[in-house]
């Protein structure tokens, strides 16, 4: 295996066209040094984008928030922006893996690698993210839905590389959050996590509201189903009944019969009573 | 060191413990096995070799990270602080001290990772509560103490320090 360094999205770009699935990008490296390690991925190269500044801004750029592919967990989780524009990113970079995982994993990195259990994807799923992606011949922009629900693990060509991410921050009378349900605080892959954007009309009827699940059998993903059920609902007593939204996220985000989607079927309808909640809460505070 | 076949090196400078250091590491070598096997800094300690435990973490730039994780490669320019670049002279940090003190070193094996994320804690946070200490270790597995001496000794530490 080779260790080429790059500098530029250029030089990124050309070693991908010239190492095609045998190059592998190295960024944060905290999914692909333990792959290498125990002998599941052997590339021929590991193409280091670390040293690239262009990858590394957090920015407003005409109401949109864009990210770099390079930003780490830790700053994701401290950014002002992100955490006034785009919270439930916030709240899900702090969920990834540990203060130590979290200094130097990317969200490029998450997108990228997709795991089932990637913390940041609904988040960025409820933000509609959209990805843009460069290769020696050119650029193309991507919904991150449509990019996690290919046949293959993502839809990133082998020369391919994420350069960044945009994102609807939240409106007026909105708020969101994500949720982590996991067996210990830190190091952990979430056995399952909901995103949860909603947006209030001043008449206290739930106007928009956007639902997106990680640690179930499927890719992340957004769950129309609960959207629908939770949109129209009437705010009452400063209170969200989320009791249909609750049982249409839990029988569609986890059909299957094992005991694991079972278990995942029990703290679904809670996971989104609570996170609801939360942002009612938050509106109705800012609103006062 | 882990090592594949066939694997090419790569020419890093870096800082380790105020120390410059010009290395050819290899390609899928860990920063772990660069500080332990060519720097013979035995502190961080190999444990999960997964980046769980924690009982690697040593400071890059300040911050903490799993070097067991960490691709050396990776680490060009990058200044290195691990447990044996604490005590100056022989003199315990007030860190270190509170270990002491409080009888928070058992076994010891996590104890070089737990005092490198104290360090960078402390150093970015001078007065942490009791929260920001448990949430700051949630990536350090300890299984002799239950932790309660750990955070005692990092709150006295706090404490002096601030004074």
């Amino acid at each position: 295996m080779q260790f080429c360094r790059v500098r530029s999205v250029a030089e990124a770009v050309d070693e991908l066209s010239r190492w095609g699935t045998e190059g592998h990008i190295l960024a944060g490296g905290t999914d692909v040094m333990p792959q290498y390690l125990r002998g599941e991925r052997a590339p021929a190269v590991l193409i280091d984008i670390g040293g690239i500044d262009g990858l590394q801004g957090i920015s407003d750029v005409g109401g949109v928030t864009s990210i770099g592919a390079l930003v780490t967990m830790r700053r994701l989780a401290s950014a002002s922006l992100i955490e006034l524009r785009n919270p439930a990113l916030a709240q899900a970079a702090g969920a990834v893996g540990a203060w130590q995982t979290q200094t130097v994993a990317t969200v490029g990195g998450n997108v990228c690698t997709a795991a089932a259990s990637a913390d940041t994807l609904p988040a960025l799923l409820v933000a509609n993210a959209q990805l843009t992606l460069v290769s020696k011949s050119g650029r193309r922009r991507m919904e991150l839905g449509e990019f996690l629900d290919g046949a293959g693990a993502t839809a990133l060509r082998p020369t391919e590389l994420l350069r960044a991410i945009e994102l609807e921050p939240i409106g007026d009378r909105a708020a969101e959050g994500y949720i982590k349900v996991g067996r210990r605080s830190a190091m952990e892959l979430a056995v399952v996590g909901l995103a949860l954007r909603l947006q209030v009309a001043p008449s206290g009827v739930v106007s928009d509201a956007r639902i997106a699940v990680c640690g179930v059998t499927r890719p992340p993903h957004r769950v129309p189903s609960a959207e629908t059920a939770l949109l129209g609902t009437q705010i009452d007593g400063g209170r969200i009944d989320c009791a249909e939204a609750g049982a249409e996220l839990a029988s569609a985000a986890a059909p299957e019969r094992s005991e694991a989607a079972r278990y995942r079927r029990r703290v679904l309808p809670g996971l989104l009573g609570r996170l609801a909640n939360r942002c009612v809460a938050d509106i109705s505070g800012a609103d006062g | 060191m882990a090592a594949a076949g066939g694997e090419q090196s790569v020419s890093i400078r870096l800082v380790v413990n105020e120390r410059p250091h010009v290395l050819d590491v290899g390609a899928g070598e860990t920063l772990l096995g660069t500080l332990r096997e060519r720097l013979a800094l035995t502190g961080p300690k190999e444990a999960c070799c997964e980046g769980e435990c924690g009982a690697c973490s040593v400071l890059v730039d300040g911050a903490p990270v799993a070097s067991c994780i960490a691709a050396a490669g990776s680490m060009n320019g990058r200044t290195i602080r691990t447990v044996e670049g604490l005590a100056g002279a022989g003199e315990l940090t007030v860190l270190q001290q509170a270990f002491v003190s409080h009888a928070a070193v058992q076994c010891g094996y996590c104890t070089p990772g737990v005092l490198m994320v104290l360090t960078a804690l402390l150093d970015d946070v001078p007065n942490p509560s009791e929260a920001d200490i448990r949430q700051a270790l949630a990536g350090n597995i300890c299984r002799c103490t239950g932790y309660q001496q750990i955070v005692e000794a990092a709150l006295d530490a706090a404490g002096a320090a601030s004074l």
